[in-house]
């Protein structure tokens, strides 16, 4: 089972915790229906894409816990609580930390304690979680990492403690190096075992070496819309979590990604919820593909 | 960021940036004011309801500076312009200076500001750091500082 976190944009409240539910544009994480306006970037986007993937492969449906939080990290620890503390009995075999304020004991808690789990977990991180993990200097306790341009040149900076101090020479190649700059993460220790840096050529790594680099169908509008980075880590937690091995499920999500954005045809104005709603159909077209 | 605002404006001699490395956990930003200062800022945030997470002496050196003028980058789409600033972006349309699509970041502070500045236009919208708590607030806030600076107005 996938076990999908993630803050929303609202008041914190109390936690959810339940299966993803998206129908007609409509998302429900649990109990809890998501207003339409707070559909955006983040784990909306994240989760919605992993619930499509399933669906156009006939997988386990993901499970959701979330919580508001509008940047003062109330319901950021209640995730972290949560995780820590409960998740472990949902017995999930893949569990994805994502748009969440980066608490230094709070996250360690989980990381510590997820290996105490009857069966530890295929753990991935993005978005904030990806702070957090190289600040603690854990990334080797997680297996995959979903970075865009500027968190791989973050990670490959020994020194930066967030995307916006990383040095002015790795930020400028960070879209045209990045080999380089995958090779300088690894070195300092600060990359998992598999990457997939999404950018506009994406890269599939296993410790440290490139096996896969995808770069068609090229959408250069993809860039600008807020979003497809969480789409695509949707994709291949769901991918991975169904079963499908971790470079595989890389490259099948990076491709099905573009695909969906292919098929929604976007300008730069183009908001992540159209993508999200081509998102089966990629999928689908893109596994077939792979087994023919 | 709200606290540096106030505190400039207060008369005080401040520096923004990274807290120390041993208390750093990643989206946090530290203020810095002389020592001898230290309890009237304090006062001072907390009548004006800014809560202080910590304080920290410190009694050499400054906050590593944040050099967010280095880290500007744009891509002219034809309607449309997008500005990153770090792992911020922020696109508008050139003739209305709507803004369309906001990305990156990773705290929880960014969906927010995503709901809150899409299809507002660059004047109209509520600057980032007027709604943000984090350093991907503080870096979307210099995109849009870019991006209102260089559109320049309705065409």
């Amino acid at each position: 089972m996938l076990l999908l976190s993630g803050t929303l944009p609202m008041q914190s409240g109390s936690i959810v915790v339940g299966p993803v539910r998206f129908d007609r544009g409509e998302l429900r994480l649990g109990d809890a229906e998501v207003p339409r306006e707070m559909l955006s970037i983040g784990a909306t986007a994240m989760m919605a894409a992993a619930l499509e993937t399933t669906k156009a492969l006939g997988l386990e449906p993901p499970m959701s816990v979330v919580a508001g939080d509008l940047g003062d990290g109330g319901g950021s620890r209640m995730i972290y609580r949560y995780l820590t503390e409960d998740a472990g009995g949902l017995g999930p075999s893949t569990v994805t930390l994502h748009y969440i304020l980066p608490l230094r004991n709070e996250f360690l808690g989980f990381v510590e304690m997820a290996d105490y789990w009857a069966k530890r977990p295929f753990l991935i991180a993005d978005a904030g979680a990806l702070l957090i993990a190289k600040a603690t200097r854990v990334c080797d306790r997680f297996d995959l990492f979903t970075p865009d341009a500027g968190e791989i040149s973050f990670l490959a900076d020994p020194d930066a403690g967030h995307p916006a101090y990383v040095r002015a020479a790795l930020f400028e190649v960070d879209t045209t190096e990045v080999p380089g700059l995958i090779a300088r993460a690894y070195a300092e220790k600060n990359a998992p075992r598999y990457l997939l840096v999404k950018g506009p050529t994406d890269y599939v790594v296993d410790a440290g070496r490139v096996v896969h680099t995808v770069s068609e169908p090229n959408v250069p509008a993809l860039e600008p819309m807020g979003g497809t980075g969480d789409t695509l880590t949707g994709i291949v937690s769901a991918l991975i979590s169904g079963g499908f091995e971790p470079v595989e499920a890389c490259l099948i999500a990076s491709k099905a990604n573009r695909r969906a954005g292919e098929l929604c045809d976007p300008t730069p104005a183009t908001g992540v919820f159209e993508l999200v709603g081509r998102v089966e159909e990629a999928v689908r077209r893109v596994a077939d593909e792979r087994e023919a | 960021m709200r606290a540096e605002d106030l505190l400039i404006g207060s008369g005080f001699q401040t520096h923004s940036g990274a807290p120390p490395p041993d208390v750093r956990t990643g989206c946090d930003l530290a203020v810095s004011v002389p020592t001898e200062e230290t309890m009237a800022a304090e006062t001072r945030l907390k009548e004006r309801g800014i809560k202080v997470w910590d304080v920290i002496y410190r009694f050499g050196g400054d906050l590593p500076e944040l050099q967010f003028s280095r880290l500007v980058k744009r891509v002219d789409y034809g309607g449309h312009v997008m500005v990153r600033v770090g792992n911020m972006k922020l696109t508008y349309e050139k003739g209305t200076g709507t803004i369309v699509n906001i990305s990156g970041g990773g705290c929880p502070d960014i969906p927010l500001l995503a709901v809150k500045l899409v299809g507002r236009t660059l004047q109209e919208a509520v600057p980032p750091a007027q709604i943000g708590f984090t350093l991907c607030a503080y870096t979307l806030q210099k995109a849009y500082e870019v991006a209102l600076r260089e559109w320049g107005g309705p065409r």
